[in-house]
């Protein structure tokens, strides 16, 4: 039995890492969207909006405050995103990931602001990249990367 | 529901605001289009088939945005921003984010 | 304006459908379309292969090998050239300059190269116990020149190779591996078979019976193979079963057994003088 899987250890390996990635990624994924949740919950009353002006009529003073965050993805979800790759369509294992990136890039751009003592955020731009695709030109994906940034509005007492 | 990249919307007052919303989506191509796309660089000329897939792609940004702002109870997004960035080989995400008001 | 927390409840840029029912979906759906694609192929080249003339594919085996592998083995040579003799005389076999060369090496194993050159190791030379199983190995190679197997075999990795080259560009092909290597296992195992069959009319037709076809087989089987389990995905069918066929093929033929005879001295002499290998 040993002897056959020894053999055949180019079509096992990733089975079993696929198996890995996919136990793994799932843990992680609903982890992290549990810690999203309850912050989301917690920073319900600061606000970041894109707009410029809100028309508060306060005395404020601004601040630049950046939240930002890379998450990286996992064995199973880069074979799917192959084989979508071949048949087109969705990559819902993606969606996933750029969407835990980005909240929690807002996330912690809040709490900075937060810290900073701030009611609202204001002209907020969120940006998302890929980095370690053209790090590595063998291996074609390695992480999502995102940036939030904004004004921070602080009453001016 | 009014969707508009302005600050305001023109003859309306916003009222209240509720925050971001934002909508997104991956797609991904398919070996016909990869093989359609690599004659074309042959000759040169629009990509018609990744036009048409990026265009649906932002569609259904747009909608799933509109939808999280419709659960908000929001009637208008204003200030909507675009961004498109390729997340995987062959895939692109498509983002459309903006806040989400009441206008009256 | 005022500011109205409201929390979005769900998750609008989350698709619900379960990763794991996605990958079998997509992954079920590639290994169909690649096994039809296979099977297509596999018809194409033996189509093609069959058309081939003896004559292109000698000139092919010489590009191929720049020199004669190995050493050339007079007894060896004698031995083919009198089963080769045994063929009818319009046999496309007859064609081929066939050629036996020996590598001094501890595998027990022979191959038909293209263009008619049959390599045999030394390793194989030592475990054969009789003229009939020595018979029977040449014949089974002979076998495989009958069926063109060689030629198919490099056809459709040529081809599978550039068409997956084509198709993914970058280097997924490694994805894919796994699913060919299995089809390509399973499909090698029955050319193994035909061969083996071919090769018991040939040694019956040689000697007139078919003692010692099966004998080299058996005594693998004894040696303690790894079980049929190994045998699934390996290249060569497992002995057991090709013990079976053989048997089942003689009586259906109605080949008689015979006595088997004992190797003869030509071939010690030549183990002894150019391989450095124990005789036992």
């Amino acid at each position: 039995m040993s002897e056959f899987l020894l053999q055949n250890l180019n079509f096992i390996l990733p089975f079993f890492l696929l198996i890995l990635g996919y136990s793994a990624g799932s843990i992680a994924e609903k982890r992290h969207y549990r810690s999203i949740e309850r912050r989301e919950q917690k920073f319900l009353a600061l606000p970041a909006v894109t707009l410029k002006d809100v028309q508060d009529n306060e005395k404020t003073s601004g601040q630049l405050v950046i939240g930002n965050a890379v998450i990286s993805i996992d064995y199973f979800k880069r074979a799917l995103a192959i084989l979508r790759n071949i048949f087109g369509g969705r990559v819902a294992s993606y969606e996933s990931l750029v969407d835990r990136a980005r909240r929690e890039a807002i996330l912690r751009m809040k709490e900075e602001a937060a810290k900073a003592g701030a009611h609202i955020i204001v002209n907020m731009r969120i940006e998302t990249s890929a980095i370690g695709q053209s790090a590595n030109r063998k291996k074609q994906i390695g992480s999502v990367e995102a940036i939030a940034y904004g004004t921070a509005l602080i009453k001016q007492a | 529901m009014i969707v508009t990249n302005v600050e305001n919307i023109p003859g309306k007052a916003i009222v209240e605001h509720y925050g971001i919303v934002q909508g997104s989506t991956v797609r991904a191509k398919h070996i016909g289009r990869d093989f359609m796309a690599g004659l074309k660089n042959l000759v040169g000329g629009e990509l018609k088939g990744y036009t048409e897939l990026l265009s649906e792609a932002r569609e259904e940004a747009l909608r799933r945005m509109i939808e999280q702002a419709r659960q908000m109870g929001a009637n208008a997004v204003v200030n909507v921003r675009f961004a498109t960035s390729s997340v995987a080989q062959g895939a692109a995400e498509l983002f459309a984010y903006g806040t989400a008001v009441r206008v009256e | 304006m005022r500011f109205h927390p409201r929390p979005a409840n769900g998750n609008v840029n989350v698709p619900k459908t379960h990763p794991l029912a996605e990958m079998a979906w997509l992954a079920g759906g590639l290994f169909v379309i690649i096994a039809v694609v296979y099977l297509l192929l596999t018809l194409l080249t033996g189509w093609v292969v069959t058309a081939l003339p003896v004559e292109a594919e000698v000139w092919i085996g010489e590009k191929i090998l720049q020199n004669d592998p190995g050493m050339p083995c007079e007894p060896l040579q004698k031995r083919l050239d009198q089963l080769v003799a045994c063929l009818p005389q319009n046999s496309s076999l007859r064609h081929y300059p066939f050629s036996v060369r020996v590598i001094d090496s501890k595998y027990v194993n022979a191959i038909a190269l293209p263009g008619g050159t049959i390599v045999v190791f030394s390793g194989l030379l030592k475990e054969v116990e009789s003229e009939n199983e020595l018979s029977m190995i040449l014949a089974h190679e002979l076998g495989h020149y009958a069926h063109r197997d060689h030629l198919k075999r490099l056809g459709k990795g040529l081809i599978f190779g550039a068409a997956s080259w084509l198709i993914f560009k970058d280097g997924s092909q490694p994805l894919l591996m796994p699913f060919a290597e299995i089809m390509e296992a399973r499909y090698s195992q029955a050319q193994e078979e035909r061969a083996d069959l071919w090769g018991l009319d040939l040694l019956n037709k040689r000697y007139g019976h078919v003692g010692g076809s099966q004998a080299f087989f058996s005594r693998l089987l004894e040696k303690g193979d790894r079980g049929k389990f190994a045998h699934l995905l390996a290249s060569h069918p497992h002995p057991g079963k090709r013990i079976e066929n053989l048997v089942r093929a003689a009586q259906k033929k109605g080949y008689p057994m015979g006595e088997v005879q004992p190797v003869e001295d030509d071939i010690k002499a030549f183990l002894k003088r150019y391989c450095n290998i124990k005789q036992s």
